[in-house]
């Protein structure tokens, strides 16, 4: 029986079709099950076929993931440089459902702002849901998705991973996801386009997309000057205000700023780098000098001359004490004091560091026990 | 005479026929039961009220865990309830791509159930691994499109997450062509075994009237005789451009129940092949460029409701006009499917009750939220 309806209709399921013998549905059905048990000498390797094996004998082979798996967050940077494509703007923090990741903003030991990185990225794996939300609000594409999934461990405490544990470089990314890492690249440019004339440096990209931009700014500067009559040159043009620095004029003014307060001196007042006095401009170039020495003996050396120092190597010369810190720290040193100024965050990643000290001793301690 | 009395029995919280942590108060005089009583909430997870300290964005992942088996319906019934209230429009093909993952749940979700009332009835995991089988194959599908296997998350407000991957299209097809055969294997199997015949005809009738009466939906009221489906009732998304048939039931009983899933995974194989037919033309992107994710919807209340695998689930969201919830509830259909067990296993045996709950096909973690 079937009543019509508006594209299509109701039928009313017949409960007794087939006219078998007494037994016969039984045998039916072993049938089936006899059709498995042979076919399930063979692989299975179509979606189009029933028969046959789909397992894989797991420990000693894997299925391939589909690009778009999602297991864990982790955090990329750049291959050559080292430098982190995080900036600590906070928003996978405040998307987070489960609320696991804690992020600590970098701060300048000196003036105390704010530094676009983070010296602490943390993500507890144990309360992570892997909805991929953090990977897909990020600005800068630093936090991904990661394929693997064997993560078991003896305690919970070794599931709450820290920045050095979450690092990986960018070409392990394009190894799992090519496709969505060359999507997020081209995502990235294109947000750009708009907003390259405002930024002031390129913090949080690939060196690959930088190169692009610089490129790009170079092309616009050239425009721009061909459209102002090439009557202003650069740096001279009275109403030229602060923001229209270069990152090298700007690294400059920071580092001629931190040397005057480190000489004791009151800090320095914001000039134009044209009007710079001869001893400022040297003290300047002695700090970025400096600052490049430290980066190196820390064991990154950025890929730029001194003379081009931007923030950005400034950044990679702090995140580079800051690894080899915990370096220190994991090779079986005394964890020292987190030297950045106490926040409530600095003070929930110091207490989860104070956990896992607190951890290690006592599974020193009880090693020693058993020897 | 020796002597008898009714005795209380509790079958559960723990209990591997219960499909999850749900006790069942039995009163049984010697095999049969004479009365039941359903108690629920060893699974409660305070779900509705941390939806009410997340975002609305934050919540689409928490729907997922509701009725685990069955994510993407579930993350349809959220993000249209979102989207009726903000008033996002939807492209096209996003509907399109909705439609099609929501009916690919859906014959999952059959395969699974099917397969877990036949090991409810002692036929131990044959039924259920040819099921899982296929089962295992969308939910391939649904990790290469989504990322994740049954934590789905695919859905955002004005569409999905992302466009299907290039070769999601050539393994569906393949998938549509091994789909005949295994229903009608399934069939073959299950429908004139005698076996199962005596375990379900005629076994946990919910007559027309009361389950009516208990507001159930889905499978258990179509298999009551109630050709009661909300793609029909309340066309919403695309159904009403897609034909389909309505299976219902004529007794009612766990037997009409198993017959109207197999029929209804037919239909959900007609109509993903007219997704897939229709797909090409449809209009716009995966997701409606202007949509904002972090929503903050004008003060007002909505109800929104789909057709889930399991029966009607709906989203009753009250907004004050802040980016949270300021209520949140979830009517679930296992938890509302689950009420009438009391009076659909009065006066059978101890073990056609296991069937009978089997035959509901809930999901704990829909039931208590």
């Amino acid at each position: 029986m079937t009543i019509e309806m508006q594209r299509g209709s109701v039928i009313v399921m017949d409960r007794r079709r087939g006219k078998l013998r007494a037994g016969q549905g039984l045998l039916q059905g072993l049938k089936v099950v006899w059709d498995h048990w042979a076919g399930s000498f063979r692989t299975n390797d179509n979606f189009s076929k029933i028969h046959g094996t789909f397992t894989v004998e797991y420990p000693d082979e894997r299925l391939p993931m589909p690009q778009a798996y999602r297991n864990m967050p982790v955090l990329l940077f750049d291959d050559e440089s080292g430098h982190e494509l995080c900036t600590g703007c906070y928003q996978c923090q405040r998307i987070c459902p489960p609320q696991v990741i804690h992020i600590t903003q970098a701060k300048d030991p000196v003036t105390g702002k704010m530094v676009p990185a983070a010296t602490e990225f943390i993500i507890e794996y144990d309360a992570c849901m892997s909805c991929g939300f953090c990977a897909e609000v990020c600005p800068f594409d630093s936090i991904k998705m990661d394929h693997v999934y064997e993560l078991s461990t003896a305690d919970r405490v070794s599931l709450t991973m820290r920045k050095t544990q979450l690092n990986r470089p960018i070409s392990y990314y394009t190894g799992i996801a090519p496709d969505l890492w060359a999507e997020a690249q081209a995502g990235a440019m294109k947000k750009l386009q708009g907003s390259i004339k405002r930024r002031p440096d390129v913090i949080g990209l690939a060196a690959s997309l930088t190169e692009k931009i610089k490129a790009r700014r170079l092309e616009l500067a050239a425009a721009g000057q061909v459209a102002g009559g090439g009557g202003q040159e650069a740096g001279v043009a009275p109403a030229a205000p602060a923001a229209k620095l270069t990152p090298e004029e700007k690294a400059a003014k920071l580092a001629a700023m931190k040397a005057a307060k480190q000489a004791g001196g009151a800090p320095a007042p914001a000039e134009a780098p044209v009007e710079l006095s001869p001893a400022d401009a040297k003290a300047a170039k002695l700090a970025a000098i400096k600052a490049a020495n430290a980066a190196k003996q820390a064991g990154a050396a950025p890929a730029e001359a001194p003379v081009e120092l931007s923030p950005a190597d400034a950044k990679a010369a702090k995140l580079a004490a800051i690894k080899a810190a915990n370096a220190a720290k994991q090779a079986g040193a005394v964890p020292a004091p987190v030297e950045v100024p106490s926040t409530p965050l600095d003070a929930k990643a110091a207490r989860l560091a104070a956990i896992k000290a607190a951890n290690a001793a006592k599974q020193a301690a009880e090693q020693s026990n058993n020897e | 005479m020796l002597k008898t009395e009714e005795l209380q029995i509790n079958i559960g919280p723990q209990h591997p026929s219960t499909h999850g942590v749900f006790r069942m108060l039995v009163t049984v005089d010697g095999e049969t039961v004479t009365d039941l009583k359903p108690v629920f909430g060893y699974l409660h997870r305070n779900h509705e009220q941390i939806a009410e300290v997340n975002t609305y964005l934050q919540n689409m992942p928490y729907t997922d865990r509701l009725d685990y088996f069955n994510a993407m319906a579930n993350n349809q019934a959220y993000a249209m309830a979102v989207e009726k209230m903000v008033g996002i429009e939807v492209p096209e093909r996003a509907e399109y791509l909705r439609v099609l993952m929501v009916e690919l749940t859906r014959i999952l979700n059959h395969a699974g159930a099917l397969g877990f009332l036949i090991n409810d009835m002692g036929a131990w995991q044959t039924q259920l691994a040819f099921g899982m089988r296929e089962r295992e194959k969308i939910l391939d599908l649904f990790e290469s499109v989504s990322g994740a296997r049954l934590m789905c998350n695919y859905f955002r407000f004005g569409g999905v997450a992302r466009d299907l991957p290039p070769d999601f299209m050539p393994r569906l097809k393949d998938l549509l062509v091994a789909m005949p055969a295994f229903v009608d294997e399934m069939e073959r199997l299950l429908r004139e075994n005698e076996i199962l015949l005596q375990r379900s005809e005629g076994i946990g009738i919910l007559p027309k009237d009361l389950a009516l009466a208990y507001s159930v939906t889905g499978p258990v009221l179509r298999g009551s005789g109630v050709a009661y489906d909300i793609r029909r009732a309340e066309p919403y998304s695309i159904y009403d451009r897609l034909d389909f048939d309505i299976p219902v039931g004529s007794v009612g009983d766990v037997y009409d129940r198993i017959l109207v899933r197999i029929e209804e995974m037919r239909q959900s194989r007609r109509i993903i092949e007219q997704v897939i037919a229709q797909l090409p033309d449809a209009q716009g992107g995966h997701i409606n460029p202007k949509a904002r994710q972090n929503v903050r919807p004008p003060v007002g209340d909505v109800y929104a409701r789909v057709e889930t695998p399991k029966g009607e689930l709906g989203f009753y969201l009250v907004s004050d006009g802040s980016s949270k919830p300021y209520r949140y509830k979830v009517r679930a259909p296992s938890f509302i499917n689950l009420t009438p067990l009391g009076d659909m296993c009065r006066g059978y045996k101890v073990a056609d009750m296991v069937v009978i709950l089997g035959s509901i096909d809930i999901v704990m973690g829909e039931v208590d939220r």
